[in-house]
């Protein structure tokens, strides 16, 4: 058996193309991401080695870890999240009346872009007739916040549609993930009297077990990198309180022509995010994986 | 899942593609447009990247095809390929295009702080040899000179601005109130309005270069324009009494809830629907505008007459002039240094900008950069009033952004979304203002 | 959180109905239905919104039906030219990029879990680290890679950079599902003296259909909406996909909204016929006996 499943031209053959394709697509980027940051250039002209300079104008840079901390704080929410997901497609994987037309309209927003989402909050949010501020008008609280132009909600204002917009993506990786438990498996444990909870708990939990903490990696570096709905909805402003740092490595690439800063930003986003993952795998690892049996 | 040797390889594997990656990116800059380089009567493509999208910029779209189709007729053998991008992706294409020395053959570019670094990357070919041509005594003074760097210019403009304040003129007769002579009285005015429940002034200023506006002009009418000019090219300081006053006066405005409300988190594009729709009464912006204010069918005539517009005024006890502009040329054509058909490029470009005047007044409603004539031409009152306001302008002072460069741009326009959201002092928007100025030099 | 197991318990006892039960079925279903409302409001909003003109869009609350629509929008998007074109391109390069994505994920994903090799973890290790980095960082980079090899503006450079950058996803969800096949099957497969690339294609492919349907859709999502690579890649309008034709209504200083609502609504009904069919293949986990046959 080892001896078929380490045949090496087999593995090479699966592995190989994806790999080398990565590596030219990917890889040739992070690796001169990597190397604009030892430089100072705009760009255009020509480039200038100033070796760390870049990389330490970070660790002093409060924009930066200010940044950061929004990122962070979005990862954390975004974490959190998961739960809700996971439990939202708990409900739909189980066998009730109308579950498959429910999950089919739960994964709608999935499907529009990020320019629609951030519209239609923009809508949502608007100042003077948005959606929001003209209910709470109407429930009579008098002069509601401008949601995205007040320093300190702005970001948490964000994060709503953010979550949102992701939210069709896990609960439907989730609701894959549990369809795909064997229905054998609950049958037998409702026979042996387990209740509802209890088969959530004990036999569904386990064995997607490894997806949840697939979507947790998924979830944390797509947050540390996420830009989409900020670009259009803030800008990362007003005065930076909504600037995450792929916000932040735009702005100075882009708009400020520090492509060597920006691209410090770039690989420095990259280290936090493997960091960030490897104690996420360190907490979550365990011992043996579970199969379906 | 990581396992000590499998970091070690990665890092080998990195190291190696460094080596790889350094070795790929040092022999970039010598790879122009492949077309064939033209002789007379040989087959020749001139690339043309521009910003004005069929959709959107109509106007500005159809004249483009009607000089590009007139060019081609006349020129058999040249062909014009366009590339039409939004604004946004437009930029972000021209500096990666740049970083890989591929620009196209002609583009679109910017005045002064933003051509500079393309300039000094030697990316833009200067274009004097067009300006002594045919086009020469055609453009409106103080356009080209934005595009000048060191003596030699790098683009041809093909729009010019001012920025006067709109104001709707139903909701001033509603609430009796008149044009304000002086700042109190615009003060004034803010005051009565925002006392009926109308917001005085739409102001979009996530976009930043919006509230940029309001800061130079009563930085020009307080400080006056030498002072504010001085600042922003180095040569002075922001810390001036009179520029710390102007940021104090935009805090003060800010504070008399003169401005739409969430102005900090607004684009440009949803506070001038405000104004449109008749909820906020004032509304400064670039005579860009102005086709929306006069001919643009999708806007109800009765708003589109009721539109008027009035100089900033005189602050009392400042060093300004009423006739004192912020505006300047907008977009310019250049042409690639690069370039393998540079010659036609350049004929493209001089035949581009003397058609693009007459027709740009005709069929888009903006105001162009080469001298026109317009008595012949059957044109909106408001249009010939900015018009003419502009011809008799004592100054104009480009717009804080485009003047400098990227870097400081960035600062200044971030400081203003911090002055006017309060959260930064005129001291600290004045002190940010220098350091970045002078980092920058 | 506690609510959301009440219901799961209620949802899965359904074997057995009482009062509180039905009571449970009630509230569960209430809840389920004011979801569903919210999750379809965006597309509602997105057909009204194509409706109306500039000031109607921004003027009117979102929800405000178009008072006399403009289909004239449509119009105006189908008659802007070249969009039957975009509309082609993006189907077939979605279509591709797609399809490749996950057929050599899967591979992938076989060859890591499922054989024994020295470098399994580094190879997945690679792909993991390979979507920690911004998008705006491999800008520059690619480009010059491209035009190094004669790619720019070809749509191949689209292609291997969706199939590229969706990768490590792809394979990260695949993982979860993967960890949790049993391996009995394999085993007797192996002593029976099957061949990997037969096990492979013959038990193990069509073993993972939920999840394959469910990367599937998220890779679809992802190339159909994506478009800051096609702006910098492709200049040629005759390559351009559909996501250009929105930005393509984006101008210097005017934004017309309901010309992009219009396209947006064209370009979403694909995706959702599509997202429909797709997501009818995320079936019942197998059955425990049906693989053995």
């Amino acid at each position: 058996m080892d001896k078929v499943l380490s045949n090496k031209k087999i593995i090479a053959l699966y592995v190989l193309p994806s790999l080398l394709l990565i590596l030219a697509i990917v890889y040739i980027p992070i690796v001169l991401t990597a190397y604009y940051g030892l430089n100072e250039w705009n760009g255009i002209g020509a480039m200038t080695f100033v070796g760390v300079d870049n990389y330490l104008a970070l660790f002093k840079d409060t924009t930066f870890w200010n940044s950061a901390w929004h990122s962070l704080l979005l990862a954390v929410f975004s974490g959190i999240s998961l739960l809700l997901y996971l439990i939202v497609a708990m409900v739909l994987a189980a066998r009730i009346k109308g579950a498959n037309l429910f999950r089919k309209i739960y994964l709608i927003p999935m499907l529009l872009s990020s320019v629609a989402i951030a519209q239609l909050w923009l809508k949502i949010y608007h100042p003077t007739n948005g959606v929001l501020n003209s209910m709470l008008e109407s429930l009579g609280f008098a002069n509601p916040p401008a949601w995205l132009a007040e320093s300190s909600i702005v970001l948490f204002a964000l994060f709503i549609p953010i979550l949102w917009q992701y939210a069709g993506f896990y609960i439907l990786i989730y609701y894959a993930a549990l369809k795909n438990i064997p229905a054998s498996l609950e049958e037998a444990a409702k026979i042996d009297g387990a209740n509802a909870l209890q088969i959530a708990w004990k036999i569904k939990l386990p064995l997607v077990m490894e997806v949840i903490k697939v979507t947790i990696v998924l979830a944390v570096v797509g947050s540390l990198k996420y830009f989409d709905l900020i670009f259009v909805m803030t800008d990362g402003g007003p005065n930076g309180a909504s600037e995450v740092m792929a916000s932040y490595m735009y702005h100075e690439a882009f708009r400020a022509y520090d492509f060597g800063y920006g691209s410090a930003i770039g690989f420095f986003l990259l280290v936090i995010c493997l960091a960030v993952t490897w104690v996420i795998r360190k907490l979550t690892a365990s011992k043996d994986t579970i199969q379906y049996s | 899942m990581f396992r000590k040797k499998g970091w070690m390889l990665l890092l080998a594997i990195c190291l190696v593609l460094v080596a790889a990656g350094c070795g790929q990116n040092s022999n970039e800059s010598n790879s122009g447009s492949k077309e064939t380089a033209g002789e007379s009567g040989e087959k020749v493509t001139v690339n043309f990247m521009h910003l004005w999208p069929e959709g959107v910029s109509a106007g500005q779209n159809k004249i483009v095809n009607q000089i590009i189709k007139a060019y081609q007729d006349e020129h058999p053998n040249v062909t014009i390929k366009q590339e039409v991008l939004d604004n946004e992706q437009y930029k972000n294409k021209l500096k990666v295009l740049s970083a890989s020395n591929k620009l196209p053959d002609v583009g679109v570019t910017w005045a002064a702080g933003f051509l500079q670094p393309y300039v000094e990357g030697k990316l833009f070919t200067p274009v004097d040899d067009l300006l002594s041509g045919e086009l020469n005594g055609k453009f409106v003074s103080g356009t080209t000179e934005a595009y000048a760097i060191d003596g030699k210019t790098y683009a041809l403009p093909l729009e010019f601005n001012i920025a006067p304040v709109y104001y709707n003129k139903s909701l001033f007769e509603k609430y009796k109130l008149e044009i304000p002579q002086t700042y109190e009285q615009l003060k004034a005015v803010a005051k009565t309005l925002s006392e009926n429940g109308i917001a005085p002034i739409a102001l979009g200023n996530k976009d930043r270069w919006t509230g940029s506006l309001w800061y130079m002009y009563l930085a020009d009418r307080i400080a006056g324009q030498q002072t504010l000019s001085g600042a922003i090219n180095g040569e002075g300081s922001f810390m001036d009494e009179g520029l710390l006053q102007a940021a104090t006066e935009v805090q003060t405005l800010v504070d008399s809830h003169a401005f739409v409300k969430g102005f900090n988190g607004l684009s440009n594009e949803e506070a001038k629907s405000e104004f449109l729709n008749g909820t906020a009464a004032m509304y400064m912006m670039g005579t860009w505008e102005l086709p929306n204010f006069t001919t643009n069918e999708d806007i109800p005539k009765d708003f589109r007459d009721s539109v008027g517009f009035f100089k900033f005024p005189n602050v009392e006890g400042g060093k300004g002039d009423i006739n004192s502009w912020v505006g300047g040329p907008g977009v310019g054509l250049f042409v690639a240094e690069n370039s393998a058909v540079k010659a036609e490029a350049k004929a493209f470009v001089e035949y581009f900008v003397t058609q693009w005047g007459e027709q740009a007044v005709t069929g888009a409603g903006v105001i162009p950069a080469t001298k026109v004539d317009t008595s012949s031409m059957e044109l909106p009152q408001l249009y010939i009033d900015l018009f003419n306001e502009m011809n008799q302008a004592s100054s104009i002072t480009l717009f804080a952004d485009v003047q400098m460069q990227a870097n400081a741009a960035e600062t200044h326009l971030n400081m203003i979304q911090a002055l006017f959201g309060k959260a930064a002092t005129p001291e600290k928007f004045s002190e940010e203002h220098d350091k970045a100025i002078s980092d920058g030099k | 959180m506690v609510t959301g197991n009440v219901r799961i318990r209620n949802a899965l006892s359904e074997s057995k109905p009482g009062i509180g039960t039905k009571l449970g079925f009630s509230v569960l279903y209430a809840v389920l239905i004011v979801v569903a409302a919210l999750q379809l409001f965006p597309l509602v909003w997105l057909l009204f919104f194509s409706l109306k003109n500039n000031q109607e869009v921004f003027n009117l609350p979102p929800l405000s039906l178009p008072m006399n629509p403009r289909w004239e929008n449509y119009e105006k998007v189908w008659s802007a030219g070249n969009i039957d074109v975009y509309f082609f391109n993006s189907v077939w390069i979605t279509v591709s990029a797609t399809v490749i994505t996950v057929m050599l994920g899967s591979l992938v994903t076989y060859a890591v879990t499922r054989m024994k090799w020295k470098g399994s973890s580094l190879v997945l290790g690679l792909f993991m680290v390979a979507m920690m980095i911004p998008v705006h960082s491999t800008l520059i980079p690619l480009f010059s890679l491209f035009n190094k090899v004669g790619l720019t503006d070809h749509p191949l450079s689209l292609i291997l950079s969706y199939v590229a950058f969706n990768m490590p996803i792809t394979i990260m969800i695949l993982l979860g599902f993967y960890y949790a096949l049993p391996r009995e099957v394999e085993e007797a497969a192996i002593i029976d003296g099957c061949s990997v690339n037969r096990m492979f294609f013959r038990i193990v492919f069509p073993m993972t259909s939920s999840v394959l349907a469910t990367t599937a859709i998220i890779n679809m999502i992802y190339n159909w909406n994506e478009f800051i690579f096609v702006n910098t890649f492709i200049s040629s309008d005759s390559y351009k996909t559909l996501t250009v034709g929105v930005q393509n209504f984006i101008g210097q200083y005017t934004t017309d909204w309901g010309a992009i609502g219009a396209t947006l609504m064209i370009s979403i009904l694909p995706i959702l016929i599509t997202f429909l069919f797709l997501s009818n293949r995320i079936v019942e986990g197998i059955a425990a006996g049906s693989v053995k046959g």
